[in-house]
């Protein structure tokens, strides 16, 4: 039964991660990762048989390790410690990316994702409908600043002007 | 040549020393830190090199050996694992290191240097030789993280938007490939009880084929995923012609080739009949890798966009190599192993020189766009001549490393009978060919459409050495590989026939293993060295 809640719980942060990320926003892009990286190391730690109340010790009745794993009540440390070693590598990861959201935050003053602030503003793409209901962020009066998305994104060589007759 | 095995703990102990030392003098006044930074990586990739060659010619002339950090009994312990395959790869990142490194010295900007350049390439050249040389599954995983953190930190650093924007794209799907990874190094621990690679060569066997799959499945997407296979590869087209050029260079010719050494490593160790049954799938990723990223080459209207493009489109070919290396040919069991390492080798050569040849030229004239450049030929006449050179060997031209690794490549597809992607290799060449040609025209012929930011004078001859310098080296480099190729492909075979060699491997690791644990092939693999019937026939 613990097994399988346990499977349960890591489906359910799969599917929220991957939600989170495919969203727009690059809040949700970071909470996103955040439940994926839980979700793995959840999985990581169902790998150890789940035994309750047993430590981490083999006595020295036991004849082998594989015995005391299979026939005695012997909890694995070492799923623990690998959960630990991608703990703090995903925390490393995650201000990295936390960092670098708050960088282009500062750049453009906009929560979303490379690409998409230049769709919000180029009416002539295929996301057209649902731009026209988002607000532009106030920093799209700054020209400079979004040309190099149009530049990453389309390529358009004829963007600048369309930008520039808006 | 016999040395102790405590030497293999260098490739990743040299570049953690010196990286570690550089970033400590942080205090320092600036002009005196950046000259011991650069002194101490200079130190650094210089000792990396020479440890990776001899631990090359150890490796080719001794076999392969195994050394347990710690000296704990064998699966408990870290394992570090030395073949020929390794030794190749350790060298060659290392000469790619040591050449990108004047480069870097001659263009990097005071604000790039400030930030710790210089010993954010030691950290990535750790996290590689890392890779390459660990024998543990979460050890590998580690490796990989520290590598992609030093490469999140050059792929940022300098702070421009397009970096940031390119950054953010990077980040997020690699560590997704990184949590594939973790996945698939979990339920390994969870179905076979070990994370020695070795170990789990020999449970692997009389695991049941749901266990082989999920494992062999993940590792694929995780592998595929930093070696920018099909489905995957989207990180690296958005992301590499952000940095500095320098470190395109250095990504080109690390990164995606360690996602590709661990699919070597890690499939014919573990589960070579998954090569052969999972053959239609490899075959399908490799054949839409090629044909992808070749395609979406014409569309680029860079020179660096366009280049990483041709990276996609030339994993390909490796894949293909990789996916017939367990099938019956005529040229023996693992030839294709061979020539896909031999193509590997190619690639990093000549992929560095164009993306270290494009980068001056994108550095000098202030922009890569190609409908701006032009001209180029008549200002830079060697720099013309080299770029046409590496273009080509690219493409596959003879007398270049390209043909040999191509032909090779064509050769033991076709024997194998798998015609249709040798088809489309064939076919990607030609696209290959006509993308290299529109890229030099719109470069170098032409009429000049600007004029170099900085025109060439006395005191830049300097500089102007060491950006062209690297590019002679390696297209010379090249060459040689084409003229002389019978000895690189005899290095290349003993290096896949070690990396086929399981039973060698796992001997090496433990030798305490008896011949009765040593039964690690399943009764349906016919891995014999019996030769082939149409191989009988051709004598």
């Amino acid at each position: 039964m613990t097994a399988f809640m346990l499977a349960l719980l890591v489906g359910v942060l799969f599917a929220c991660g991957a939600y989170l990320i495919l969203q727009r926003g690059q809040i949700k892009l970071v909470l996103g990762l955040s439940l994926l990286t839980h979700a793995v190391n959840l999985a990581l730690f169902g790998t150890g048989t789940l035994t309750r109340g047993a430590p981490p010790i083999v006595s020295e009745e036991t004849e082998s390790l594989g015995a005391a794993i299979l026939f005695t009540s012997y909890a694995d440390p070492l799923p623990q410690a690998l959960i630990l070693t991608a703990i703090v590598i995903s925390f490393g990861v995650t201000a990295f990316i936390v960092a670098l959201v708050f960088r282009r935050d500062a750049l453009t003053g906009s929560d979303l994702l490379p690409g998409e602030l230049a769709a919000v503003i180029n009416t002539s793409d295929p996301f057209a409908e649902f731009s026209l209901r988002m607000k532009l962020p106030d920093a799209a009066d700054d020209y400079d600043i979004l040309q190099y998305e149009l530049d990453e994104v389309y390529d358009h060589p004829e963007s600048e002007a369309e930008v520039a007759h808006e | 040549m016999s040395l102790h095995p405590t030497i293999l703990s260098l490739p990743v102990a040299i570049p953690l020393l010196f990286g570690a030392l550089g970033m400590l003098i942080q205090s320092l006044p600036l002009a005196r830190r950046l000259q011991i930074q650069q002194t101490l990586v200079g130190i650094a990739i210089g000792a990396n090199l020479v440890v990776a060659v001899i631990l090359l010619v150890s490796a080719l002339t001794g076999g392969p050996v195994a050394y347990q950090m710690g000296l704990w009994v064998p699966p408990f312990g870290i394992t570090v694992y030395l073949d020929a395959m390794t030794g190749i790869m350790l060298t060659m990142v290392g000469l790619l290191s040591v050449l990108i490194y004047p480069f870097a010295l001659a263009t990097i900007d005071a604000e790039r240097a400030r930030l710790g350049f210089f010993p954010m390439m030691l950290f990535l050249l750790m996290g590689a030789n890392g890779a390459f040389i660990t024998g543990d599954l979460f050890n590998l995983y580690v490796f990989y993280e520290v590598l992609l953190m030093a490469s999140f930190v050059l792929l940022t650093i300098g702070g421009t938007p397009s970096q940031i924007n390119g950054g953010i794209r990077y980040v997020v799907l690699n560590l997704m490939g990184s949590m594939m990874l973790l996945l698939g190094a979990g339920i390994a621990y969870g179905t076979l009880g070990t994370l020695n690679m070795a170990h789990i060569a020999v449970r692997m066997a009389d695991a049941p084929y749901p266990v082989q799959a999920m494992i062999g499945g993940l590792l694929l997407i995780a592998f595929g995923a930093k070696a920018a296979l099909f489905p995957v590869f989207f990180w690296l087209p958005s992301s590499y012609h952000t940095p500095h050029p320098a470190v395109t260079a250095l990504f080109s010719g690390v990164l995606t080739k360690v996602g590709m050494y661990s699919m070597f490593r890690v499939f014919p160790l573990f589960f070579p009949w998954l090569l052969n049954s999972w053959q239609p799938l490899l075959m399908t990723i490799a054949g839409l890798t090629m044909v992808i990223g070749v395609l979406g080459a014409f569309a680029q209207p860079t020179i660096r966009r366009l280049l990483s493009f041709h990276i996609i489109s030339q994993i390909g070919y490796m894949l293909m190599g990789l996916a017939v290396a367990m099938t019956p040919n005529p040229y023996g069991i693992g030839f294709g192993l061979a020539l896909a390492i031999l193509f590997l080798v190619h690639n990093q050569i000549v992929k560095t020189a164009l993306l270290l040849g494009g980068g001056a030229v994108e550095l000098e004239m202030g922009t890569g766009k190609l409908n701006e450049l032009g001209g180029l030929v008549k200002l830079r006449p060697v720099q013309a001549t080299i770029f046409f050179i590496a273009a080509f060997a690219l493409a596959g031209f003879p007398p270049t490393s390209g043909f040999i690794g191509k032909l090779g490549l064509l050769e033991v597809t076709f024997s194998s009978g798998q015609w249709v992607i040798a088809g489309v290799s064939v076919f990607v060449s030609l696209l290959t060919t006509m993308s290299m040609i529109r890229l030099w025209q719109y470069i170098f012929w032409g009429k000049p459409h600007r004029q170099p930011l900085t025109p060439r004078r006395q005191a830049h001859s300097n500089q102007a050495l060491m950006t062209t310098a690297p590019v002679v080296i390696l297209v010379v480099l090249s060459l040689l590989i084409g003229v002389v190729a019978q000895p690189m492909l005899d290095v290349a075979q003993t290096a896949a026939n070690q990396a086929i060699d399981r039973a060698a491997y796992v001997k090496a690791v433990n030798p305490e293993l008896t011949e009765q644990d040593l039964r690690i092939a399943p009764p349906d693999l016919h891995l014999s060295n019996t030769p082939h019937p149409a191989q009988v026939a051709g004598r």
